[in-house]
């Protein structure tokens, strides 16, 4: 059975004001709960639509109170495109609305969050994965991006990492210097399974962060809205 | 958004709602970022089949050629089964980038190097771009 959650919870989640826990618990009863699901869906687009009425507004001169009369003014002005596109989606039959495709919101302004996941041990693959990851990098670095950026290794992608077997420690030493929003992170469950199995104590790079579960990390991570990409 | 102004907002929930109707359009960003060509072809076949399964109304496809990948694009200028793979794709609406970092780097001209690309189909990053897609409610997929 989905858990209920009260408005005020659900603006919350619709914000990105909620802690990692409270997210998870929301995606959960949202796949358990269709109605729930799409009421999320619905408090998304009132904001969507409120965020499109703000972009084409000039910031007022005194804040408070002009900006609620604005808002006013923003609202019967919607209410009114509103209405008439729902007179026009009644009289014809696919229900699109235009205006909502132009919703996406200035990407700069954000703090970009990106998960890169590296499996493969591979000295050729190995390079091109730094070389990714030093090009994305340097192009949030020249684009002003805010951003940040956690490579999450297992399996044998561990070989990146590992003091032992890295073909590229100095160039990893060099991105750790150069980025400070960049961090490393090896797999505990893989480092468990070098001892267990293969009786391998692996020493890693410095700087290099031990996270419990590569998998469970990932998961982690895209429940906080960060993107996840393999390379 | 404080909760009095949303209150107030609550009257336009019906527009919302409408606006859930095209919310049930699948938004998708495949990473096509691997050299060997089996694999490359197996993820055309991949897309293909995700359209076929969900109709090509119902998705938003876009695939992220980077890396590696390029070398599919390469490929296609002088292979028929790639380019009439490509091309069915495009015709059902996906939409394919391309990594200009990747190309900068590999010297490669997008009007000579590589099978039907166009200035508007490249992006700075294909990293950057399959991060900032998912940003947008794209899922990633990687075949």
């Amino acid at each position: 059975m989905a858990e209920k959650f009260s408005e005020e919870f659900l603006n919350a989640f619709v914000d990105n004001e909620l802690d990692a826990e409270e997210k998870s618990r929301a995606y959960l009863a949202m796949q358990q709960d269709d109605a729930l699901s799409r009421q999320v869906c619905e408090l998304r687009s009132l904001q969507d639509l409120v965020r499109l009425a703000y972009r084409d507004v000039p910031p007022p001169p005194s804040r408070q109170r002009v900006r609620g009369l604005k808002l006013n003014a923003i609202a019967a002005g919607l209410a009114l495109v509103v209405g008439v596109a729902i007179g026009w989606v009644l009289r014809t039959p696919p229900p699109t609305v235009p205006m909502l495709t132009a919703t996406a919101p200035a990407a700069t302004a954000e703090q970009m969050k990106v998960l890169i996941h590296i499996s493969d041990g591979r000295r050729e693959h190995l390079k091109g994965a730094l070389d990714e990851i030093e090009n994305l990098a340097r192009f949030y670095r020249s684009a002003g991006q805010n951003a940040r950026i956690e490579v999450v290794t297992n399996g044998d992608g561990i070989n990146l990492l590992r003091a032992d077997t890295s073909p590229y420690a100095a160039r990893i030493a060099q991105l750790q210097r150069d980025y400070d929003n960049l961090v490393f992170e090896a797999c505990q469950n893989t480092l468990d399974s070098l001892r267990n199995e293969r009786a391998i104590t692996a020493r890693l790079l410095p700087g290099v962060t031990v996270i419990d579960s590569g998998v469970a990390q990932i998961m982690r991570r895209q429940t906080q809205g960060w993107a996840y990409i393999q390379v | 958004m404080t909760s009095g102004r949303r209150r107030f907002l609550a009257t336009l929930l019906l527009a919302a709602a409408t606006a859930c109707a095209a919310a049930d359009v699948q938004k998708v960003v495949y990473h096509v970022g691997m050299d060997e060509l089996p694999a490359q072809k197996f993820a055309l076949r991949n897309i293909q089949n995700h359209i076929d399964a969900v109709g090509s109304k119902n998705i938003d496809l876009r695939m992220v050629v980077a890396g590696d990948g390029v070398t599919l694009l390469q490929r296609a200028r002088n292979d028929e089964n790639l380019k009439a793979a490509i091309d069915s794709l495009k015709l059902l609406g996906v939409k394919v980038l391309v990594c200009q970092t990747t190309l900068a780097a590999r010297k490669l001209d997008f009007k000579k190097d590589l099978y039907d690309v166009a200035a508007a189909d490249l992006v700075p990053n294909g990293v950057a771009e399959i991060a900032r897609l998912q940003m947008r409610g794209y899922a990633y997929v990687k075949p």
